[in-house]
C-alpha cells in the first residue's frame, strides 16, 4: 500500500489532470439531471453547486483566516499568563 | 421479578463491569473478556427489551428506568455498538481506572436514553458528567487537569439549570414524566430544561467546554466522549423539544460556527472537536425543524456521526499515541509510516463530508432536504456551506497535513492491532450504511420516504465536493497550520475567572484589610467612645431618671412638709378659698 501511495505521490500531475476532468464531468452531468423538486432559485441554475462550492470554500478560508489573524489568534500559552 | 427487571437494563451490566474490573487487574485475559463481553451483552439485550419496565415508586415519585420506543431503540443500538468499538480500541490500556470511567459513562448514557422521568434522567445525566471528567484527567497532563476542572464546572452549572427547570416544572404541573413538550405551551421551566440539554449538545454560546476539553482527554477517552455526551443530548432534545424554531436557527448557526473554527485550528483533535459542534448542529437543526423527515434525518445523522466521528478520533488518537503529537504543524508525511491509520481516517473524513456510498451521504442529505421541503432555504444554504467547510477541514486539510504535505520526519509505526481493528470495524460500518441505507432507515422513528441516491442530489454533492477540493488546492499555502490557538467564548470564563481572582487578590483582599484597619483605628475608638457615651448615659441618664425620681419624691416630701405649717387658720383659709373656687366654677358652668 505504501508503494501505491508513493506511486501516486510521484505522479501528481496525472492526478491533477484526472481531478480537473472529474470537475468538468460533474458540471456536464448537471446538464442532464432531472430536477423534480425545486426549493429555491439555485436549484434551477446549472452548475449552481459548483459555484457555491468554490465561492463558499474560498470565502470561508478568507473570512476565517482573516478573523483569526486580525482578532482571535493568540499564542499557545495565552491562557497561562 | 425485580431482579429480572434489573438484569435486563443494559446500564446494570456496565455498572457491574465497572465494579468487577478492579479485581481483574492481574488477570489480563479475563479483563479483556469483560471489556468486550459487556458491550456485546448490552447490544444483545437491547433487542429484547420490553416497551416499559423498571417502574419504582420512591418517596412518592414514580421513577421509570425503562421506556422503550423506536427513538430509544435506534440510539441504544448505536451507543452499544460504539461502546463495543471503543472497548476494542482501548483494549491495550493498562489503567483499569480509564475502563471503569468509560463503563460508568456509557452506563449513564444508556440510562438517560432509557429513562422515562426527569429525576432518573437527572441522576444518569450527572453520572455521565462525573465519570467522563476522569477520561480527561487520565491524560495526566497539567492542561488536562485544568481542562477537566473547567469541564466539570461547566457541566455542574448546566446540570443545576436542568435541575432548576425540573423543580419548576414539577411545581407547575406536578408531573415529572419525560415526554414531548408542545411548542405553544412551553413555560420558563421547560426552557430551563432545554438550556440544560443544549449545554450538553454544545449549542453556541454554551459550547466552548467541548473544544476545550476533548483535545485534552486521553486517547481512548476522547473516542468515548465524542460519541456519548452530545448525542445523548441530541436524544433528549429529540424526545422533548422537536419543532422548537430556536433550535432550528441555533443548529444552523452551529454548523457554520464549528467549521469556521475547524478551518483555522491547528490541533488535530481540536479540529475534530469543533466538527462535533458543527455536526451536532445538523441534528439540532433537524430537531428544530421538527417534521417527520427532519427528525428522522437528525436521528440518522446521530447514528452515522457517532461511527465516523469515533473513527476520526481513533485515527487522530492513533497518531497521538504513536508519535506523541497531535498538532498539524508538527506532523506531516506520515503516510509511509502509518498507512493503515491514514486509510481509516480518510474513510472517516469522506464519510463526514458526505461522499456518495458513505454514511454521511445518506444521513446529512436527509436533514438538508428536509430543510428544503419545509421551506427554509436559508437554513439549507447554511448547512450546505457547512458541508463545504467540513470537506475542506476534515476531509482534506486534516489528512493532508498529517499524512502528506511536508515530511516532518516524525518517527512512527502503525498502531497496535486492537486500535486498527476498532478503526476497521468503524470504517466498515461507514461504507455499510452508505451502501445499504435501508438498514438504518428501518430503525428510524418515522417511516422514511427519502431516496438519497437520486441524480440531482448526486450531482449537487459531487459538484460541491469537487469544487471545494479545487478551492483547497488553490489556497493550500494560506491554510498552512500555525502553532497558535484561537479565542472562543471560553475566554469569558477562563480570563473572567482570572480577572475575578485578580480582582479578589488585588481589590477584595486589600479592601478587606483596609476595612480591618479602619475598624481597628476608627472603629475601636468609636466603639470605646460609644462605650463611654453609654456609660455616661447610664450614669447620668438612666440613673438620673431613676434616682432623680427618687430624689424628686424626697424633695416633694420635704416641700409638702414645709407646707404643713401646723397653723389651723391657714388650713381654714385654704379650705374656704377652695370652696369659693368650686362654687364659682359650678355657677359659671
Amino acid at each position: 500500500m505504501v508503494r501505491l501511495l508513493n506511486y501516486l505521490n510521484e505522479h501528481s500531475v496525472m492526478l491533477k489532470r484526472i481531478f480537473f476532468v472529474f470537475l468538468i464531468l460533474t458540471v456536464v452531468f448537471d446538464l442532464y439531471v432531472k430536477r423534480h423538486e425545486m426549493h429555491f432559485f439555485g436549484d434551477a441554475i446549472i452548475g449552481f453547486w459548483s459555484l457555491f462550492g468554490i465561492i463558499g470554500c474560498l470565502g470561508m478560508i478568507i473570512v476565517c483566516k482573516g478573523l483569526s489573524h486580525v482578532w482571535l489568534m493568540k499564542k499557545e500559552d495565552y491562557y497561562d499568563k | 421479578m425485580i431482579s429480572s427487571t434489573v438484569l435486563i437494563h443494559p446500564t446494570t451490566w456496565f455498572l457491574g463491569g465497572a465494579v468487577l474490573l478492579p479485581f481483574l487487574e492481574k488477570k489480563d485475559k479475563l479483563r479483556k473478556a469483560v471489556l468486550i463481553g459487556i458491550p456485546l451483552i448490552a447490544f444483545t439485550l437491547i433487542h429484547w427489551l420490553p416497551d416499559s419496565f423498571g417502574h419504582v415508586s420512591y418517596l412518592g415519585f414514580d421513577l421509570v428506568f425503562g421506556r422503550v420506543d423506536r427513538l430509544t431503540r435506534v440510539f441504544l443500538h448505536v451507543f452499544t455498538i460504539m461502546a463495543f468499538i471503543g472497548c476494542i480500541y482501548g483494549l491495550h490500556v493498562k489503567e483499569t481506572g480509564q475502563h471503569i470511567a468509560a463503563f460508568l459513562y456509557v452506563g449513564g448514557s444508556l440510562g438517560v436514553t432509557l429513562c422515562g422521568d426527569y429525576l432518573t434522567l437527572y441522576i444518569f445525566w450527572e453520572m455521565m458528567a462525573f465519570s467522563s471528567v476522569f477520561l480527561i484527567w487520565y491524560r495526566k497532563k497539567r492542561q488536562s487537569i485544568e481542562a477537566g476542572f473547567r469541564y466539570i464546572l461547566v457541566h455542574t452549572t448546566g446540570g443545576l439549570v436542568l435541575l432548576a427547570g425540573i423543580f419548576l416544572r414539577y411545581q407547575n404541573i406536578h408531573d415529572l414524566s419525560f415526554v414531548q413538550i408542545a411548542t405553544n405551551g412551553a413555560t420558563f421551566a421547560d426552557y430551563l430544561i432545554m438550556i440544560g440539554f443544549m449545554l450538553n449538545a454544545a449549542v453556541p454560546p454554551i459550547h466552548a467546554w467541548l473544544p476545550d476539553a476533548y483535545p485534552e482527554a486521553s486517547v481512548t477517552g476522547a473516542v468515548f466522549m465524542c460519541a456519548f455526551t452530545t448525542k445523548t443530548a441530541v436524544y433528549v432534545l429529540a424526545r422533548g423539544f422537536p419543532g422548537f424554531e430556536a433550535l432550528a436557527i441555533l443548529g444552523a448557526i452551529m454548523t457554520v460556527y464549528g467549521v469556521g473554527y475547524a478551518v483555522v485550528e491547528n490541533d488535530a483533535r481540536r479540529i475534530l472537536a469543533y466538527h462535533i459542534v458543527s455536526q451536532v448542529g445538523y441534528m439540532v437543526c433537524g430537531i428544530g425543524i421538527g417534521t417527520a423527515m427532519a427528525v428522522n434525518g437528525a436521528v440518522a445523522h446521530a447514528y452515522a456521526h457517532i461511527i465516523y466521528k469515533g473513527l476520526l478520533f481513533m485515527g487522530a488518537g492513533a497518531v497521538l499515541e504513536m508519535t506523541g503529537k497531535s498538532k498539524l504543524n508538527e506532523l506531516g508525511g506520515l503516510y509511509k509510516r502509518m498507512p493503515w491509520a491514514m486509510v481509516f481516517t480518510v474513510i472517516g473524513g469522506i464519510s463526514i463530508s458526505g461522499f456518495p456510498l458513505t454514511s454521511g451521504f445518506i444521513s446529512k442529505s436527509m436533514i438538508i432536504a428536509a430543510a428544503g421541503v419545509s421551506h427554509h432555504p436559508v437554513l439549507m444554504l447554511m448547512m450546505d456551506l457547512a458541508a463545504v467547510g467540513t470537506f475542506l477541514s476534515v476531509g482534506i486539510k486534516l489528512p493532508y497535513f498529517i499524512w502528506f504535505g511536508k515530511d516532518s520526519g516524525v518517527e512512527a509505526k502503525d498502531a497496535p492491532w486492537n486500535m486498527n481493528l476498532g478503526m476497521a470495524i468503524a470504517a466498515f460500518l461507514c461504507f455499510f450504511l452508505g451502501i445499504f441505507p435501508d438498514y438504518l432507515y428501518k430503525m428510524l422513528p418515522y417511516p422514511v420516504y427519502w431516496h438519497p441516491y437520486n441524480t440531482y442530489h448526486l450531482s449537487e454533492t459531487l459538484q460541491l465536493l469537487g469544487f471545494t477540493g479545487l478551492g483547497f488546492f488553490i489556497m493550500v499555502k494560506k491554510l498552512k497550520p500555525e502553532p497558535k490557538i484561537n479565542l472562543d467564548v471560553d475566554w469569558f470564563y477562563r480570563k473572567g475567572a482570572r480577572a475575578f481572582l485578580g480582582f479578589a487578590s488585588r481589590r477584595v483582599v486589600p479592601t478587606n484589610d483596609w476595612v480591618n484597619d479602619v475598624y481597628r483605628n476608627i472603629g475601636m475608638r468609636a466603639t470605646m467612645a460609644l462605650a463611654k457615651a453609654f456609660s455616661w448615659f447610664d450614669w447620668e441618664g438612666i440613673d438620673w431618671t431613676v434616682d432623680g425620681s427618687a430624689k424628686g419624691v424626697v424633695e416633694g416630701g420635704n416641700r409638702l412638709r414645709s407646707l404643713m405649717t401646723g397653723k389651723i387658720q391657714h388650713y381654714i383659709g385654704a379650705a374656704v378659698a377652695l370652696t369659693f373656687i368650686i362654687l364659682i366654677l359650678v355657677v359659671l358652668i
